[in-house]
């Protein structure tokens, strides 16, 4: 088991109002599993996504991850967590702007203090892989949309995580390039890692494994 | 990492450019100037404190209780020092000082030097070692005299000056001298200077031997060692039967007259000036007041012209990490903590702050010359070459950076992560801290300009007020030749008698403000009238005086052609005249060194000294043969030019030796304003430094708000805004702050500036128009700085405005 919400929820005060925005959660994500969050707009997948990611908190319920309570975590044990085990994809890539694309692949591996010559090998094996040598020098913005979610990937696979969280990772992609990018997610999660994705697309949620249907907060089917 | 870092603040630097760059200038402007202020105000503050033995030196006066209160007194007579030194415990070196010109010759050389006449002890007092020479007692032998390096290059150039003779001019006899020794030339920031040493009984006739053992001759300055362990106040504690016994005739007319004794009871007593606060201490005012607020001033402009500069960056940051925030929500994403992305952030205004201290002190170097000509200091880099000050520097950059870098990267790396990568800033009390900055640097700014304007009305007052006399057409210098002054007078009469330009010529023994040689003294004279005490300012005039100068003679007559027919008669100015209050003041008689003197004429009071003192009572003598000093010169009004070159080939004719150094009257009254003058050109230069740099950070924050509000100037216009709607909504918010900043600065200003003129007794008045225009000045600028931004915003066209959404 990587992963296990109980009775998870998530309340935020908004102008004098309680919101909720997750409630009564309760999922065990296996390792190897490949699982697509959908639902409509508002019904909570990316909230869920970043509170597995550790950038949010629930405020009730129990999370574990990989048989350790996260809410009792410190901040500082927390952020070697998620720094150790998971790799965030984002729908608007959230590349660095000012950095190069192999700069930008490498900013994980500098965050965990990994010697240079490692750095290097490690990044130009991802830049083999992905086949994306070429362009190691070109900065984001000179970049086609599919190509920096290639990157986005890249950067979050950089660290060998064993959970990739994706919010909509395709939403701002065309149907070809989304194409890729599902299959890339699908032979990842052949090698091993774990893939949680949110996502509005049935197509993208057949590569999936596992469904997870949300409706205002709390999960409808499974 | 660290490349990583530097990398990404280069890229960072240069894709915001426009902001960096004007970071960069007003920083480096700020730094540039801050530095040069800095240096300016370390040098003053450093007088005088090269001497080893700083600590137990003090200069002695006494503080003297008169009908109109406490006046200070640094002259002290001749047996006084040898009478301190034996009668009270704690003195363990002293000195008697006196400076004066000499007149110095050298085979055919003649030189103007500056002498010092003292006693032995001086040596062992102060630190002015003596590098060649007699070093133990240079000056004791009174046929020795002791010189600077300086003065020896002057005087003999590349030869050996041991033992070798020179001449001092002394009661017009060319007296021969030894050099025994040389004195390692000192630091500039002494507030003892010389170019030769002589024992204090080497002096003339009327300066010492006349003076020998007389109590009421007071000429010359002293100076003490005090011993370890004993307190300066308890010293002077413990003078008080010194005194009583040394000026029993003093107090008794003083308790006669009814003077109000000081605080403790004393008429007289003895104070010890610490020898650091000499070159800030004020002597004319009663009791000696020490006042450091120039330098102080001065550092405060620096630290205030930094601090605008640093607000500008403070509030660039802060309003560019608005652009950041995706950046910083990945790194955080990514693994970074707090830490590494403050000293990210931090980083980057270090890398800024460099580059600014840099330039700024090469700006500072560059302008280094053309500073000390203007404000005449000898200030350089070398005087912050001392490793406590320097440690100090890096400290205050260092906090600096640490402030101004810091507040911003604290402020990004505290961030929410979801909030960030969303790109959204909660921007409350943020901007209420930017705006307080804003006005804070805009106070800053007027409180500036409106001193500029306050000093400068002062000082306009100063130099136009009427004076009593003819500061225009009159030409004045020092009597500075070989012959004796009624010679000398004599012969510049003949030679300028043809002369049609030229009025009248006449001499007295004092000048009237600061002439080009910078020398002037005061003589005081004190003597019973009626059972009373009086005091008096005392000048001994030439003929024509009164006519030379245009003053305005009330009763009475002027002293006649035959001067020596007049030896015994005395002109009075009117405060003199209400001091002695008589009926019939020409009927009255002045009692003096038992001679009688008949006052023959009262004339219109005058200021013969600054205007930060009233009218003294004053009078006139009339001495043949006495010591003159300075001729003074009235010409005709056209061509002054034309007059002051004939005066000046007259006198060189003369005297062909002599460096002539006459200037009008109304330039010797500009040169005792150096201090304004200076003070106006540091505040005046400090607030154009604070409006400009205050806007460039005005400028900057209306190009960022602007473009933050694009989306609502868009919205606003499709409404159906018109453009000077829409100009109006966006300078009010800024205008705003420079009212308030107006409301604020305008009674710290006031107050600042009545103090500062209470110093003045002729002084102008404040008024509100002075502050008002230092607001209007800075609104306006304000304006035009936003103008560009604002009108542009307005006037583009909402399509392309709202597409961006």
């Amino acid at each position: 088991m990587l992963l296990e919400l109980n009775n998870v929820t998530r309340i935020i005060k908004s102008g004098g109002k309680k919101i909720t925005l997750l409630d009564n959660i309760n999922l065990t994500v296996e390792e190897g599993e490949f699982i697509s969050l959908m639902g409509p707009s508002g019904s909570g997948k990316s909230t869920l996504l970043n509170c597995i990611g550790m950038l949010d908190n629930f405020t009730e319920g129990n999370y574990q991850f990989l048989d350790e309570l996260v809410e009792q975590m410190k901040e500082k044990q927390r952020a070697k967590l998620y720094k150790e085990y998971i790799g965030f994809v984002f729908q608007a890539y959230h590349l660095i702007d000012e950095l190069t694309v192999y700069e930008n692949i490498e900013t994980p591996l500098l965050y965990k203090n990994i010697k240079s010559s490692e750095r290097k090998a490690l990044v130009g094996d991802i830049l083999d892989r992905f086949n994306i040598v070429g362009k190691k020098d070109l900065f984001p913005t000179q970049l086609s949309g599919g190509q920096q979610q290639l990157v986005g990937i890249a950067r979050a696979l950089i660290g060998k995580p064993k959970l990739i969280l994706a919010d909509e990772p395709t939403g701002n992609l065309n149907s070809k390039q989304s194409e890729e990018i599902m299959e890339l997610f699908s032979s990842l999660n052949k090698e091993g890692v774990t893939i949680i994705q949110a996502t509005h697309s049935e197509s993208n949620a057949s590569y999936g494994s596992r469904v997870v249907n949300l409706l205002d907060g709390s999960i409808v089917t499974e | 990492m660290i490349r990583n870092y530097f990398k990404i603040a280069l890229r960072n630097l240069w894709k915001n450019r426009t902001f960096t760059g004007l970071n960069i200038v007003g920083l480096t402007a700020a730094f540039g100037v801050a530095i040069l202020l800095a240096i300016f105000s370390v040098f003053q503050l450093s007088f005088d404190r090269f001497h080893e033995h700083k600590n137990y030196l003090y200069q002695v006066y006494s503080e003297d209780s008169f009908l109109d209160g406490i006046e200070a007194n640094i002259s002290k007579s001749e047996p006084f020092a040898a009478a301190l030194q034996n009668e009270i415990t704690g003195v363990e070196k002293i000195t008697r000082f006196n400076g004066s010109g000499v007149l110095l010759g050298y085979q055919e050389k003649e030189l103007r030097m500056s002498g010092a006449y003292v006693d032995p002890d001086f040596f062992d007092m102060f630190s002015f070692p003596i590098i060649k020479g007699n070093s133990k007692d240079p000056i004791t032998a009174e046929s020795s005299i002791a010189i600077t390096e300086v003065a020896a290059k002057r005087i003999f150039g590349e030869e050996n000056a041991i033992g070798k003779t020179v001449t001092i001019l002394r009661d017009e006899k060319e007296v021969p001298f030894t050099v025994s020794a040389i004195v390692e030339d000192f630091p500039i920031t002494s507030s003892i200077g010389f170019d030769v040493i002589l024992n204090f009984k080497s002096q003339g006739k009327y300066a010492y031997e006349r003076t020998i053992g007389r109590w009421d001759v007071e000429n010359h300055n002293v100076y003490m060692k005090l011993s370890k362990g004993i307190a300066a106040s308890q010293f002077e504690k413990s003078t008080v039967d010194f005194t009583q016994l040394h000026y029993k005739d003093e107090i008794d007319m003083a308790k006669r007259d009814g003077v109000q004794p000081n605080s403790e009871g004393n008429y007289r007593q003895i104070k010890l000036l610490p020898l650091t606060d000499i070159s800030f201490a004020n002597f004319n005012q009663g009791p000696v007041t020490v006042n450091r607020t120039m330098p102080y001033l001065v550092l405060g402009i620096a630290i205030l012209i930094l601090f605008i500069a640093c607000v500008n960056f403070i509030n660039m940051s802060v309003a560019k990490s608005a652009q950041r925030l995706r950046e910083i929500g990945m790194r955080k994403t990514l693994g970074a903590n707090k830490k590494q992305l403050f000293f990210q952030f931090w980083g980057e205004s270090v890398l800024v702050f460099l580059i600014s201290i840099s330039l700024g002190a090469l700006m500072a170097t560059l302008l280094l010359p053309s500073f000390q000509t203007l404000f005449r200091t000898e200030a350089s880099f070398e005087i912050l070459l001392n490793p406590s000050l320097l440690l100090v520097l890096g400290l205050s950059v260092l906090g600096i950076t640490l402030v101004a870098g810091g507040y911003p990267a604290l402020l990004m790396s505290r961030l929410g992560t979801i909030q960030s990568l969303k790109g959204k800033l909660e921007s409350n009390g943020k901007n209420r801290l930017r705006n307080s900055l804003m006005v804070v640097q805009f106070s800053i700014a007027i409180l500036l300009i409106s001193g500029t304007l306050v000093l400068w009305s002062q000082v306009d007052f100063m130099r136009t007020k009427d004076l009593g006399f003819n500061k225009e057409q009159v030409i004045a210098f020092p009597l500075n030749g070989k012959r004796n002054d009624q010679q000398a007078l004599k012969l510049l009469r003949d030679a300028l008698q043809d002369k049609t330009n030229i009025v009248s010529v006449s001499a007295s023994n004092n000048i009237l403000g600061l002439g080009k040689d910078g020398s002037r003294s005061t003589s005081v004279l004190g003597f019973d009238h009626k059972g009373r005490g009086v005091e008096t300012h005392m000048l001994v005039v030439d003929v024509d005086y009164i006519k030379t100068l245009d003053l305005n003679l009330i009763k009475g007559r002027s002293f006649r052609k035959n001067l020596a027919s007049d030896s015994l008669s005395v002109i009075i100015n009117e405060s003199m005249a209400k001091q002695l209050s008589e009926e019939e003041i020409l009927t009255a008689k002045l009692d003096l060194d038992d001679k009688s003197f008949s006052i023959v004429g009262v004339i219109k009071d005058f200021n013969f000294q600054e205007l930060d003192q009233n009218i003294a009572p004053l009078s006139l003598f009339a001495h043949p043969n006495w010591n003159l000093r300075n001729a003074y010169v009235k010409v005709t009004p056209q061509n002054l030019e034309q007059a002051y070159n004939d005066v000046k080939a007259a006198w060189n004719s003369i005297e062909p030796n002599a460096e002539f150094q006459g200037s009008f009257l109304n330039e010797n009254i500009d040169r005792t304003l150096r201090n304004e003058r200076t003070m106006i050109t540091m505040i005046g230069s400090g607030s154009i430094l604070a409006i400009m740099l205050s806007c460039i950070g005005l400028f900057a924050m209306s190009m960022l708000i602007v473009s933050q509000r694009r989306k609502e100037i868009g919205v606003r216009k499709i409404v159906g805004a018109s453009v000077s709607a829409i100009t109006v909504l966006l300078t009010k918010d800024f205008l705003k702050l420079v009212v308030i900043a107006f409301l604020i600065a305008t009674p710290i200003a006031w107050y600042a500036m009545n103090k500062w003129l209470q110093n003045y007794v002729y002084r102008i008045d404040l008024e509100l128009w002075m502050f008002l225009i230092a607001g209007g000045i800075s609104l306006l600028i304000a304006m035009l700085t936003i103008a560009g931004k604002t009108i542009g915003a307005a006037t583009s066209n909402p399509v392309n405005s709202l597409r961006s959404e």
